[in-house]
């Protein structure tokens, strides 16, 4: 990032921010004697996040079996601490970004879609090769893009420049923002999420979910960099890049073929007409994190 | 027998079945599952009409034993495929090969100052497939394409399919997939028909070719794009690796194969690179 692109970003004042009961959330996940309870305890601080997150967890997307859990304690018990983390980064960051806000000509509403697919697909990914990522993979596909929305907000004009170039010439959107904009979404993205204080493997899979084998995360950084080459060729991209590609060929193939995963073995015309029909998925996944949540919720 | 407890029609009998069955696959690689016994029935049934005979053995005996059978053998083929087909047939898959496939190899070719190019649509049907290539061809090469040599062959086991395909005539149901624009453009409409163009239908080049004719499926060489679709679905495993190393030495390097959608060449072929294209799936020989 020119040092001129970073002073414009840190002077810009209404940066997006994560609400702070989240940050705290997630500060605690890191400390060494977190506890159920204080979890619980610090996510009710914050009534409409616990309603979300106690929703999400009886969701179709993360539930275990049929039963329904009735307070956050439970709900951490059951999907594990982990995946409540997930569950509170995702409904933090979907509430500072709020899909619903969209201006006339920005991307976001083919952002989100393509973000839950990139997430939801990396966590079929993560099954099928036996990663077991605890599904922080999701997390990671959900804001591997993230920093086109800032892009999108603080460097409209060029960032539309850089849309359509991309386009046009039929070059990725990372070059071409590099040259309108003297940045790129990755590079932003790592930037956010630091300042929010997120997980380190976060920050680390943004900046390098497309050149995977430079990251420190290289696996999950190689599972979201195909997920997100699958997310495109099934669903409306992000960028509008209308790309092919050969799988095996990739960076990010190599480099979980380097690390032992199986993926030759993988069925990958059976998954991709699998994952055709994700936009439902996907919608459904939106709606349910945006939807109001009904007070029965906030109680427990 | 009493003859009035005979059935009006014959019946075929479970060893008639796999006789039947089996010398179907043998000849042509189709394959008829034991559930399938009903439809391979009542599709033979028009055949011992037609030779009139009285039943199933009858008729096997005739296919296997009788040195007229090669002429039978090619009306079997007529009842026992399906031939169910349309113009812009699986619409991401045309639009990969427009959009992608095409301008690649001409690129290609260019560099090299050939200016040629091999299609194959292996299992043509009534021609819908072929045609649409021949009108993305037109499409994509525009006025350049007198300056270039351009085969599209178009083969098929039913002789009344390509019979079909050579009238060139279509309904209005054929074109359902059919672009307004193209439809304009490339067909005359008469008499609720639709006739395809001469500056397309010429492009192509309908034969008889029987692909599990390992001989002659051998001498189709040097093809950049195959177009396959909807035909493995009638083989059984066997008989698609068989195949489909055969198309595999048919291209060049650098070309493709195309499959129905949602067909898949896993378990398969792994000679091929698989490609995505936007919302469809293609397979490389690099
Ligand atoms: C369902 S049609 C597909 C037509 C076209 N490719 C498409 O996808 O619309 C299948 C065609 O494959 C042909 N076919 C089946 N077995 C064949 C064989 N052994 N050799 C050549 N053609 C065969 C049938 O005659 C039929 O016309
Ligand atoms: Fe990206
Ligand atoms: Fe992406």
């Amino acid at each position: 990032m020119k040092a001129s692109v970073l002073e414009r970003i840190r002077n810009i004042e209404d940066l997006p921010t994560l609400p702070s009961v989240a940050i705290e959330v997630l500060g605690l996940a890191h400390s060494p004697d977190v506890s159920i309870q204080r979890i619980a305890e610090c996510i009710h601080q914050d009534p409409p996040l616990a309603a979300k997150v106690l929703k999400l967890a009886n969701s179709v997307f993360y539930r275990r079996g049929d039963r329904k859990v009735e307070t956050l304690h439970h709900a951490i018990i059951f999907l594990g601490l982990a995946e409540i983390i997930n569950i509170a980064t995702t409904v933090s960051v979907f509430s500072a970004l709020a899909p619903g806000k969209r201006s006339e000509a920005s991307i976001r509403e083919s952002f989100w879609d393509h973000s839950v697919a990139t997430g939801l697909i990396a966590r079929h990914l993560d099954k099928k090769l036996g990663m077991k990522s605890l599904g922080r993979e999701f997390v990671a596909g959900l804001l591997h893009d993230i920093g086109k929305i800032i892009l999108d907000q603080h460097f409209h004009a060029e960032f539309m420049e850089a849309y359509r170039v991309s386009i046009e010439q039929d070059r990725a959107m990372f070059e071409t923002e590099m040259e309108f904009c003297g940045t790129n979404h990755m590079e932003l993205g790592y930037f956010i999420v630091q300042k929010w204080n997120l997980p380190e493997y976060l920050a680390d899979v943004i900046l390098y979910h497309h050149q995977p084998s430079h990251a420190t995360h290289q696996a999950m950084a190689a599972l979201v960099s195909v997920a997100d080459l699958l997310a495109k060729a099934v669903t409306l991209p992000c960028g509008g890049d209308r790309m092919s590609f050969i799988l095996s060929d990739q960076e990010s193939w190599h480099v979980l073929k380097d690390r032992g995963y199986a993926v030759d073995d993988l069925d990958m015309e059976r998954i991709t007409f699998e994952m055709e029909s994700i936009g439902e998925q996907v919608r459904s996944y939106i709606s349910t994190v945006m939807e109001p949540t009904s007070p029965e919720y906030v109680h427990g | 027998m009493d003859d009035k407890l005979r059935p009006a029609y014959p019946v075929m009998k479970d060893e008639t079945f796999i006789l039947l069955r089996d010398f179907i696959y043998e000849h042509s690689g189709i394959y008829f599952a034991d559930t399938k016994k009903g439809q391979l029935e009542a599709r033979l049934m028009m055949r011992l009409r037609a030779s009139n005979l009285p039943d199933y053995d009858k008729y096997y005996y005739m296919l296997k034993y009788d040195p007229q059978a090669a002429r039978e053998l090619r009306a079997l083929f007529d009842s026992v495929t399906t031939n169910e087909t349309s113009f812009y047939r699986s619409p991401p898959q045309i639009q990969a090969f427009q959009e992608k496939v095409l301008p690649e190899l001409i690129t290609r070719r260019e560099k090299k100052g050939e200016r040629m190019l091999r299609l194959w649509s292996a299992g043509c049907s009534t021609g819908e497939e072929p045609y649409t290539l021949g009108i993305v061809v037109k499409e994509v090469l525009k006025n350049a394409l007198p300056d270039w040599n351009m085969r599209i062959v178009a083969s098929d086991i039913s002789e009344k399919a390509l019979k079909s395909a050579k009238t060139a005539s279509y309904s209005e149901y054929s074109l359902r997939g059919v672009p307004p624009e193209i439809k304009q453009r490339y067909f005359n409409a008469h008499d609720g028909m639709y006739q395809m163009n001469e500056d397309v239908s010429r492009l192509v080049e309908l034969q008889y070719l029987n692909l599990s004719d390992t001989k002659r499926v051998q001498l189709m060489k040097g093809f950049d794009v195959i177009f396959c679709r909807n035909v493995l679905i009638y083989f059984d495993d066997a008989a698609r690796k068989r195949f489909v190393s055969q198309l595999y030495d048919s291209l060049n390097h650098g070309g493709y194969l195309f499959i129905g959608h949602s067909e898949s060449l896993h378990n398969i072929s792994r000679a091929f690179k698989l490609v995505h294209f936007p919302g469809a799936l293609g397979y490389k020989k690099e």
